[in-house]
């Protein structure tokens, strides 16, 4: 018999829900953080997963068990601390590991008239957020190091109970969920057994684990006990869709289609119905956009996402950067197996473009009236720090060009080469010159699918954590995806809500791109989901999903400017870059290339006004 | 924004009333691209539900010698003697053909077309049939535009039924549709004065359907011509395809199949080529306004294979076949690759959401192709199960 794949949350609240489970040879246990628990229940590596509400709307689909976590009054482990009374906070620190409690600091504090925190600062380890409280910002600490600094401040707002007060209800913070089918008799019993269990021996648990801190144990005891309500019945379940309709309402969570084990599924909306919604400005859920990525027909999908792009943006108008990719070295470490540009360590045509090389490109962008060098290069474990911060002040000092460099990849490659942190190698290329981030090397951000193709790369919370590292210092990103190894579209809508998460967080990303793998040379992974109907379809579905990332730009680099023409009725607003060379898609056999004057013909031909952009997206002449 | 006399024309349409002339103008020059998509593609599925045809052929151009003088043309030299002009004998023909077909899987269709050339006797083309048939009794023979059976009937002296007579005697079985560039004459006048009339082409066509010999259709868009003239286009073959039906001829046209001016290479260089966006539109007015033609065709070799998968969305049912070389768009600069394979084809087609079938130059099935790889069959099977994640497909 299978067994059961349960994961569940660390935190000492979830613990009697647990109780056992742990030595069931039938079940295979995973604890973790609740964004972990997340992750693994969204990616298929789990069956059931104690989520925290929010994660379980945004899903969307699921079943939900009557045992969770909820509180009806003070919960004590999910606050914002603040030296200042609450409401006057103007920054807000949020916690990294659950969406649902930054979802609930966001109601409540705009209930309670808070300056608005549309920009609230990317999360943070609990310890980090907590030590930036101060003045004027608070701090959002939930889980075990909640309890254990509620003292350290004066002011302290309890959101499980700010939301009794406001609504009535008492507030649901995580359930056991799955997906419809997967509770059934064998897992029901387990999850039931373990909570009877966990429920009569709470005094047990919490002073092992006070005991295990060296901590007095009363506390805990009355925070299990008295704190914590484990059974949800009718309270529990009204006040969780209170709480995802006001979600839903501010914008921050898609419409809920939660149930209860038992509860008849309600009538599944119309793909109409959904793209309606969308169009209005509601969120998708990952089974909404399930939906529209298997059922809705190109052009209601491209219609959508049109009407979204016209909302977001001027309608008549397109934009493009002139600007010019330059691939400063093609040795690399990572050997991924899509690409057919990097060369090993060693291998006779691996090179390092030099000084007199750079320049000369360098100056021919100046020429052109270009704004910004798009610089990025393999994993050359030859090039020290030193060396990108000489040449970031050289190009900066000598040709004032925008400097758009290192996609994640490559600054994580540079903190392992210097055994330093992310965010010093950050401080140091952004001291040297560096503006802002390219998207690249994102591919599909699920670790399964990366595994497939590029075993040396970095994991997916990788590649997000040194974007909200940078976008935490103010740097601007684009987004991208490369779709078509071996990915599923369950994995390119995951990856989206990725993205959309932590645009969620940072407001970092400026702009989305996708396109699908180009295998026609020199590549060693046969080619998946294909074609540019899927790719126009993707770029539509991303254009409805990324609610919250204001452009989205057409890959004419790899569609063909005819496709990319298309494109721009179906969500993109932006034609990238004039490309005076680009090495790695056209090392696959793809190169479509284009002047200034030639894409400004081409967007007039495709019906739109065309005007150029700098990385931020601010226009540098009239729509003409 | 989807314009009001959109919603008018849509109405009709989905009412199956037949569009004027003045509909045609106005859906090109519908803003709502999309919406103007999503009615050619109910038309279409109405036709032909899910399926999207292709063919296993070869094409053969015996010379490029040629005494038009079309603008639009790169392929054409001219004379014989210009360094490029190249004419094959009947045997070098065959030679030729022989290094593009697998004996092991012979293509279905012989695609021939050629340039104008005075010096040729018309043995030649007797000669040229015959050998085809001869060597390859299985293939069928579309040859010749109606602008060289034209030029045949006035070089040699001939009736165009003498013609006829003469070719289909030695092999000929189906008329290709090119040739039919734009019928208007101020349009034709400028771009291609000295070859075949619209009247003529038409002619030609009514002729061979009244004779059982089934046609294709085409249009050369996206040069000088005005939208106006493209609908008169369309109205001229829609009338004789009307003719066609009315006296119950036994053969009629069966596809018609938009060219997309390339201009790299000939009389014409200083105009843009079409865009993405106009391809797609002028598939779309076709399917929605040629009523009585069955099947359109969203020829790769003119419009790439990219943009060909997104026809089969706004109309499209037919992508043309394997090809193998061609020299006409070649020589104006097209960005398609030299000849696609049957499983290039059939991927083209199922990633576009379509269902292959392999045709005959007739349109009768030789192989339907299954819906979906059997992966994606699987796929489809793992997500309904819920356990979609867990299948790692290490390639």
């Amino acid at each position: 018999m299978e067994r059961i794949r349960i994961a569940g949350v660390g935190f000492l609240n979830a613990a009697p829900l647990l109780a056992g489970l742990g030595d069931d040879p039938e079940v295979d246990l995973f604890v973790g953080s609740p964004a972990e628990v997340t992750r693994r229940f969204a990616e298929g590596e789990a069956d059931v997963a104690l989520l925290p509400v929010a994660a379980a709307i945004q899903l969307g689909d699921l079943e939900l068990l009557d045992l969770g976590i909820s509180s009806a009054g003070p919960v004590r482990s999910v606050v914002v601390v603040a030296e200042r009374p609450v409401a006057s906070i103007e920054r807000l620190v949020l916690d990294a590991s659950s969406r649902t409690s930054v979802v609930l600091a966001r109601l409540e504090l705009a209930a309670r008239g808070c300056p608005a925190l549309a920009h609230p600062t990317p999360a943070l380890p609990p310890d980090e957020a907590v030590a930036l409280a101060s003045g004027a910002t608070g701090a959002l600490v939930i889980g075990d190091p909640a309890l254990a600094v509620e003292h350290r401040f004066p002011h302290v707002l309890d959101l499980a109970q700010s939301f009794r007060e406001r609504t009535g209800h008492p507030f649901v913070f995580a359930a056991w969920a799955a997906r419809p089918g997967a509770f059934d008799a064998r897992t029901l019993d387990r999850l039931r057994t373990a909570a009877k269990k966990g429920l009569a021996e709470r005094r047990a648990i919490a002073e092992a684990w006070a005991l295990e801190r060296k901590l007095p144990a009363e506390g805990y005891v009355r925070y299990l006990e008295e704190s914590i309500h484990y059974e949800l019945g009718p309270a529990e379940r009204a006040g969780l869709l209170r709480f995802a309709e006001d979600g839903a309402r501010a914008g921050l969570l898609p419409r809920a289609t939660l149930r209860f084990v038992g509860e008849t599924a309600p009538a599944k909306p119309s793909v109409d119905a959904i793209l309606d919604r969308v169009v209005a400005g509601e969120r998708l859920s990952f089974h909404e956009a399930m939906r529209l990525h298997d059922e809705a027909d190109l052009f209601s999908l491209g219609l959508a996402a049109d009407a979204v792009r016209r909302r977001k943006n001027p309608p008549d108008v397109v934009t493009y950067i002139v600007d010019r990719n330059v691939n400063y070295t093609n040795v690399c470490t990572t050997s991924c197996k899509f690409c057919a540009f990097y060369r090993p360590v060693g291998h006779e045509d691996g090179y390092v473009l030099s000084r007199e090389q750079l320049g000369a490109k360098l100056q021919e962008v100046v020429d052109a009236g270009g704004v910004q060098i798009l610089l990025q290069g393999g994993l050359n474990p030859a090039l020290r720090i030193e060396w990108y911060e000489d040449l970031f002040r050289w190009m900066k000092g000598t040709y004032g060009l925008g400097l758009h460099a290192l996609s994640p990849e490559e600054i994580l490659h540079l903190a392992a080469l210097e055994s330093l942190p992310v965010r010093t190698v950050l401080d140091r290329l952004h001291a040297a010159g560096l503006d802002s981030v390219p998207g690249g090397g994102a591919e599909i951000l699920v670790d399964r699918v990366r595994k497939n193709v590029a075993k040396a790369k970095c994991t997916s919370e990788e590649w997000l954590s040194v974007m909200r590292t940078a976008h935490r210092m103010g740097l601007r990103s684009s987004a991208t995806m490369m779709y078509g190894t071996t990915d599923r579209a369950e994995d390119r809508v995951l990856h989206l809500l990725k993205v959309r998460d932590l645009q969620d967080e940072t407001g970092g990303f400026t702009a989305f791109f996708c396109w699908d793998f180009q295998y026609e040379r020199g590549t060693r992974i046969a080619p998946g989901d294909h074609g540019t109907v899927l790719y126009l379809r993707t770029q539509a579905l991303a254009r409805l999903l990324l609610d919250n990332v204001d452009h989205v730009g057409a890959s004419w680099v790899t569609q063909g400017p005819e496709v990319g023409q298309l494109a721009l009725r179906f969500g993109a607003d932006d034609w990238g870059s004039v490309m005076f060379e680009e090495n790695v898609v056209s090392s696959a056999g793809t190169t479509f290339r284009m002047n200034a004057a030639r894409i400004e013909d081409v967007v007039h031909a495709a019906g739109y006004r065309v005007t150029r952009r700098n990385v931020r997206y601010d226009h540098l002449d009239e729509p003409h | 924004m989807k314009s009001a006399r959109f919603d008018e024309i849509a109405a009709k349409v989905r009412a199956g009333e037949r569009l004027s002339e003045d509909d045609g103008l106005a859906l090109f020059v519908e803003p709502d691209l999309l919406s103007l998509g999503a009615l050619a593609n109910e038309v279409r599925e109405q036709r032909h539900g899910d399926r999207a045809y292709f063919n296993r052929n070869v094409r053969l151009e015996v010379t490029n010698v040629c005494v038009a003088s079309c603008r639009f043309c790169s392929f054409a030299k001219l004379e014989e003697g210009h360094p490029d002009a190249v004419t094959m004998t009947v045997a070098q023909a065959l030679e030729n053909l022989r290094g593009k077909i697998d004996p092991a899987a012979l293509p279905t269709e012989v695609h021939v077309v050629n340039g104008l050339h005075a010096g040729l006797p018309f043995s030649y083309y007797e000669d040229l049939l015959s050998a085809l048939r001869a060597e390859w009794p299985t293939i069928h023979r579309k040859c010749f535009t109606a602008v060289e059976i034209v030029f045949f009937a006035q070089h040699y002296g001939m009736t165009v039924d003498a013609v006829f007579d003469r070719l289909i005697a030695a092999g000929l079985e189906s008329l290709p549709g090119g040739g039919a560039e734009i019928f208007h004459p101020d349009v034709r006048a400028r771009i291609a004065p000295d070859k075949a009339s619209a009247d003529e082409w038409l002619d030609v066509h009514r002729r061979a359907h009244a004779r059982g010999m089934f046609t294709n259709a085409t249009m050369l868009y996206g040069h000088i011509e005005t939208y106006a003239h493209r609908v008169d286009h369309l109205l001229r073959l829609r009338a004789l395809q009307d003719e066609a039906i009315a006296k119950n001829h036994p053969a009629r046209i069966q596809a018609f199949i938009p060219l997309a001016f390339h201009p790299d290479g000939n009389g014409m260089k200083q105009l843009p080529g079409t865009t993405g966006i106009d391809d797609l539109r002028t598939l779309a007015v076709s399917r929605l306004m040629l009523d009585n033609v069955d099947h359109l065709k969203a020829y790769w070799v003119s419009s790439t294979p990219k943009v060909a998968q997104i026809g089969l969305a706004f109309g499209a049912d037919d992508v043309d076949g394997t090809i193998v070389s061609e020299t006409i768009y070649g020589a104006a600069g097209k960005k398609a690759p030299e000849g696609l394979t049957v499983d290039d084809l059939t991927r083209l087609i199922r990633e576009a959401g379509r269902v292959p079938v392999e045709r005959d130059t007739l349109y009768r099935v030789v192989q339907e192709h299954p819906r979906a790889a059997p992966e994606a069959t699987v796929k489809l099977r793992d997500r309904r199960q819920g356990r979609h994640l867990q299948v790692l497909d290490e390639v």
